[in-house]
């Protein structure tokens, strides 16, 4: 197929071979993509009314509280604009991204998309979003969280708006650490060393009925392996990829500060049975454990639990300063959007103090904008939740990789880190992840980033 | 004369026709599913496993020769995956189609309420595999209060401290296994109560009448008169067996440390995960030749018996 055929017989049986594959492919295609654009059918009659100007909105069905504040806004937006309507679509969390590119290839992605931030940059490489740069006021920008122009700036442009962003760190029960005499570290900057982690976790093992101590919501699975453990091997010194030009992962990946990092984690799993596999989801709240490893998500939770004795730590440091994650949903205006000043207008609107401050509330989250963060008791400065505005300003936490590779760099590390909890060897693992990263940046060019005329 | 004879060919010619016409009408439908679903995509898998087709790539596709096929037969894990799937066939195959044998015969008698114990063993086929997996992750459930772990301590008298099963990378393919055998052992269980019934009866009460007891009795009659039956279900249990994938996407996602990959589930993670169409065409065409060559190996070395004397 690839040496073009001298022989003039072939050629019909080579075109027919290609119709053929054509009609495959087509079909494929076809199924896929039956259930998404079935539901977008309607969009054609919408633009034919003149009078009125819709917008069709992709979001993520989370918990109902975040579903039913969404809606309530995006009334709200529809009720204070004359001629404007937003018509807002849930997706389920579980398959986003897949009904996303399946929509992308069908030609039928919405004008303004949620997505979660480090899908950012490969729908950027594939040419789904538009720059927000002259689309959204500088007073809007300057307001944002600093993690969150982090998360939506590649190749120099701004991408993406968040609502708000994510906390990770420990919650600790400070009746347990005071009872196994630990340290109780004050904040940020005076956090455990992974060295005294060990000892606080061998303190709290001796007093504890099975010894599993540690929570690290292994019950999660997922992404939830790379938001939460990356972070190690960042604090280590090592990363999932060279950031310095996104080429490779060889060399940060299975540098000896990150097996070091992944071999810590593995020890307390396997070797030491710190860690309880928390199967309920209850080993915090029901006391089993002394330290929880999760996001902001659980606090409501762990609060009412433990009252006055939940703590909240930075997570270890393992050797260049703690490190944590960030990142949560995004908005974002696609390049398939025919009103780009309408949906900007909607953005605006959801990062006025009003929306943000009611979506934090709805999901617990960090707000999305400094100005937010100052009206919300939880975080703003002496709140019981300061510690994740600090992280996510002054530089604790770390995007995940900003590579349109992202969306596999996880899938490989979501296994290397299945296959490190399980016992396999910490530096052949990290190693040959290493290999597939830079063999995927390979096979797509070094994913070369060209934005086309528009 | 000859106008009424050739009026009678015209006739049969006719019906034999029409006979035709409705045998290619009748399965047209059928033909169509398997050309639109089976054949075209399996001939654009042939064409992708050369290219380097990805999920929602804006560069050129390539044609890259053998490559994909080179990468997934260097890929331990392919390999991996491989003996993983040699090993669920060698031991489902034998077990399963032995215990739907003696199910089989058990069940095969005149009783009150046979038929109720029947659909219960049948009952699990019928389950779709995602219920069975979840049933079973609870069955499996680590530490002393999970059901088979208490199981075996009562057995063991507490000897045997409590397994992970699915997250131990020696217990994790039995786990698979079992289940597996739970729910497709009903299948082939109808298969071959089917078979028996169909043994002539004359046959037993003749041996019996040579004073054969019930071993002889079985084993040279029901096994001979079963060897159709036999054969059929072997087959399709390699087959399925070779497709293994739902309860391992569901319980362990092929691991741990790659204890209980799959190819298909190696083919779904490359395609889904990776975005690489192209490769898991390469495996998904690999997968085909493996089965086909099984396949063919299984026919040549047992041959059912077709019945030519009519």
């Amino acid at each position: 197929m690839s040496a073009p055929s001298r022989h003039p017989r072939q050629s019909p049986v080579r075109a027919a071979a290609s119709k053929q594959l054509k009609c495959g492919m087509c079909f494929v295609m076809l199924l896929a993509f039956g259930t998404v654009s079935s539901s977008c059918d309607d969009r054609t009659i919408d633009s034919a009314e003149s009078a009125r100007v819709s917008l069709h909105v992709w979001g993520h069905s989370g918990r109902e509280s975040e579903r039913l504040t969404l809606q309530s806004q995006v009334d709200r937006f529809n009720n204070s604009r004359s001629g404007v309507f937003v018509e807002l679509t849930l997706l389920p969390e579980g398959s986003y991204n897949s009904q996303v590119q399946a929509a992308a290839l069908a030609g039928e992605l919405p004008d303004v998309l949620e997505f979660d931030g480090p899908f950012l940059y490969n729908y950027v490489w594939q040419g789904h979003l538009v720059p927000l740069d002259n689309l959204v006021s500088g007073k809007t920008r300057e307001s944002l969280l600093p993690s969150i122009i982090r998360q939506g700036t590649y190749a120099g442009h701004l991408w993406s708006l968040g609502m708000y962003d994510s906390g990770l760190s420990l919650f600790a029960n400070r009746r347990k650490l005071l009872a196994a005499n630990a340290r109780i570290p004050s904040g940020v900057e005076d956090g455990w060393s992974a060295e005294e982690f060990c000892s606080v976790l061998a303190g709290l093992a001796a007093i504890d009925a099975d010894g599993a101590v540690l929570d690290l919501k292994l019950n999660y699975a997922g992404e939830w392996y790379t938001y939460a453990f990356s972070p190690a091997i960042q604090s280590a010194g090592g990363d999932l990829i060279d950031r310095t030009d996104y080429r490779s992962a060889r060399g940060q990946l299975d540098c000896p500060a990150a097996i070091n990092a992944m071999t810590y984690l593995q020890n307390w799993i396997r070797r030491d049975r710190y860690v309880d596999p928390n199967l309920d989801d209850n080993a915090f709240v029901s006391g089993r454990v002394a330290i929880s490893w999760v996001g902001h998500w659980e606090y409501k939770r762990y609060k009412e639990a433990l009252g006055d004795d939940l703590l909240l730590l930075p997570l270890p440091d393992f050797g260049r300063g703690t490190r944590t994650g960030q990142g949560s949903w995004n908005w974002g205006i696609t390049s398939r959007c025919r009103n780009e000043k309408l949906a900007a207008d909607f953005l605006e609107f959801l990062m006025k103090d009003r929306q943000v401050l009611e979506m934090a509330r709805a999901n617990d989250a960090v707000p999305g904008t400094l100005s937010a963060i100052r009206l919300s008791a939880l975080h703003k400065s002496g709140g019981p939740l300061q510690m994740y505005v600090t992280q996510l300003s002054e530089g604790q936490a770390v995007p995940r990789p900003q590579s349109p590779a992202y969306p596999v760099i996880t899938a490989l590390f979501q296994q290397a880190f299945d296959d490190i909890r399980h016992g396999a060897d910490v530096r052949k693992v990290l190693h040959s992840m290493a290999i597939e990263v830079d063999q995927d940046i390979e096979d797509n060019r070094g994913y070369p980033y060209e934005r086309g005329g528009e | 004369m000859r106008e009424v004879a050739s009026d009678q060919m015209n006739d049969t010619r006719s019906w034999r026709n029409s006979e035709r016409c409705m045998g290619i009408l009748m399965a047209g439908p059928a033909m169509v599913g398997i050309l639109v679903f089976v054949a075209i995509p399996f001939l654009a898998a042939i064409g992708l496993s050369f290219s380097d087709l990805r999920i929602g790539s804006p560069l050129p596709t390539r044609f890259v020769g053998l490559q994909q096929y080179e990468r997934v037969l260097s890929d331990p894990s392919f390999v991996r995956a491989l003996a993983n799937n040699t090993v669920f066939a060698v031991v489902v195959v034998p077990v399963q189609t032995t215990l739907a044998l003696a199910m089989a015969v058990a069940l095969n008698r005149r009783l009150a309420g046979i038929a109720i114990f029947r659909t219960a063993f049948f009952m699990p086929v019928v389950f779709p595999m995602a219920l069975v997996a979840v049933v079973w992750q609870l069955i499996y459930a680590p530490g002393p209060n999970g059901p088979l772990n208490a199981v075996v301590s009562f057995c063991t008298f507490d000897a045997v401290a409590p397994i992970d099963f699915l997250h131990d990378p020696i217990f994790a393919l039995p786990a698979i296994i079992l289940l597996s055998v739970w729910q497709g052992v009903g299948f082939q269980m109808v298969v071959l109560l089917a078979g028996l019934q169909e043994i002539p009866q004359v046959l037993y009460e003749s041996a019996e009448m040579d004073q054969a007891g019930s071993w002889a009795r079985f084993l040279h009659i029901t096994l001979p008169q079963l060897r159709n039956p036999l054969i059929f279900t072997a087959l399709v249990t390699t087959i399925l067996a070779f497709r293994l994938f739902d309860q391992v996407q569901i319980l362990t996602r092929g691991g741990p440390i790659a204890a209980t990959t799959t190819i298909m589930y190696e083919a779904v993670q490359t395609v889904f995960r990776r975005q690489q169409v192209g490769q898991a065409c390469a495996i998904t065409v690999l997968f085909f030749l493996i089965v086909l060559v099984i396949t063919y190996i299984q026919r040549t070395l047992i041959r059912p018996e077709r019945e030519v004397e009519q």
